[in-house]
C-alpha cells in the first residue's frame, strides 16, 4: 500500500467519524437545531480542528514508517487515480447543489440549506476518496 | 477493472536485467513500486511515454516488451 493510498483511507476514516458525529448530534437535535446555531457551528469546528490533529499525526506517523514512499513525487498512476476520483465527486457536486438551491426556493431556512451544504461537500469528499481507494485497490 | 489488450514481459525482462526489482524500475521511469506492479499484473495501462521509458530502460523495442493481444479492430 503507497503512502498516498494510506493517507486516503485516514481521510476517509477521519471524515466518517468526525462528520458522521457532527451530522448525528445534528440529527438527534432535530427540529429544536434551528435554536443553537452557535452551538453547532462550535461542533463543526471542533470537528475541523480534531480532523487538522488526526490527518498531521497520521500523516507524520506514515511519513517515518517509509520516508521514502512519503517524499515520492506523483506518478502518472496517482494523478489518474485523483483525476478519475474527482470526476465523480463533481458530478455528484452539481446534482447536488441543484437540489440545495430547489430546497432554498422552497423556503427552508438558512441553517439547513448551510447543513445540507456542508454535508453535500461531506458526501463528495467521501466519494472523492472511496473512489480513489477503490482505484487502488482494484487496479487502475 | 477491465484488463487491458495487451500483455507484457516486464517480469522477465526484470528477471534478465539482475533480477532488478520492481522499485528499481519504477525510480528509473519516474512511478512508484505499486505503479509497476500494477502494469505487470494487466491492472493499470501505462502512458505511451512510461511504455517507452520502460523499453528504453530494458534496451528493447517497444514491441518486445508489450504485446497486442486484441484480435479486433
Amino acid at each position: 500500500m503507497t503512502f498516498r493510498e494510506k493517507m486516503h483511507w485516514a481521510s476517509l476514516l477521519a471524515i466518517l467519524a468526525g462528520f458522521g458525529w457532527y451530522f448525528a448530534m445534528l440529527l438527534a437535535a432535530g427540529g429544536d437545531a434551528s435554536g443553537l446555531h452557535d452551538y453547532f457551528a462550535g461542533l463543526l469546528v471542533l470537528v475541523i480542528g480534531g480532523l487538522i490533529v488526526v490527518m498531521t499525526f497520521a500523516a507524520i506517523v506514515m511519513a517515518i514508517a517509509a520516508p521514502s514512499e512519503a517524499s515520492a513525487s506523483v506518478d502518472e498512476r496517482d494523478a489518474q487515480i485523483h483525476m478519475r476520483g474527482t470526476f465523480y465527486a463533481y458530478y455528484t457536486l452539481v446534482v447536488g447543489i441543484w437540489g440545495i438551491g430547489l430546497a432554498a426556493h422552497f423556503g427552508f431556512g438558512l441553517f439547513i440549506i448551510l447543513n445540507a451544504a456542508l454535508g453535500l461537500l461531506v458526501l463528495c469528499e467521501t466519494i472523492r476518496i472511496g473512489v480513489q481507494i477503490y482505484l487502488y485497490r482494484r487496479g487502475y | 477493472m477491465a484488463k487491458p489488450p495487451f500483455t507484457n514481459d516486464i517480469r522477465t525482462l526484470r528477471f534478465l536485467a539482475g533480477e532488478m526489482t520492481q522499485a528499481e524500475l519504477g525510480e528509473k521511469i519516474g512511478v512508484t513500486r505499486q505503479t509497476i506492479a500494477a502494469i505487470e499484473q494487466g491492472k493499470y495501462s501505462p502512458t505511451l511515454e512510461a511504455a517507452f521509458r520502460i523499453a528504453q530502460v530494458f534496451g528493447k523495442p517497444l514491441d518486445e516488451v508489450f504485446c497486442w493481444t486484441d484480435g479486433g479492430e
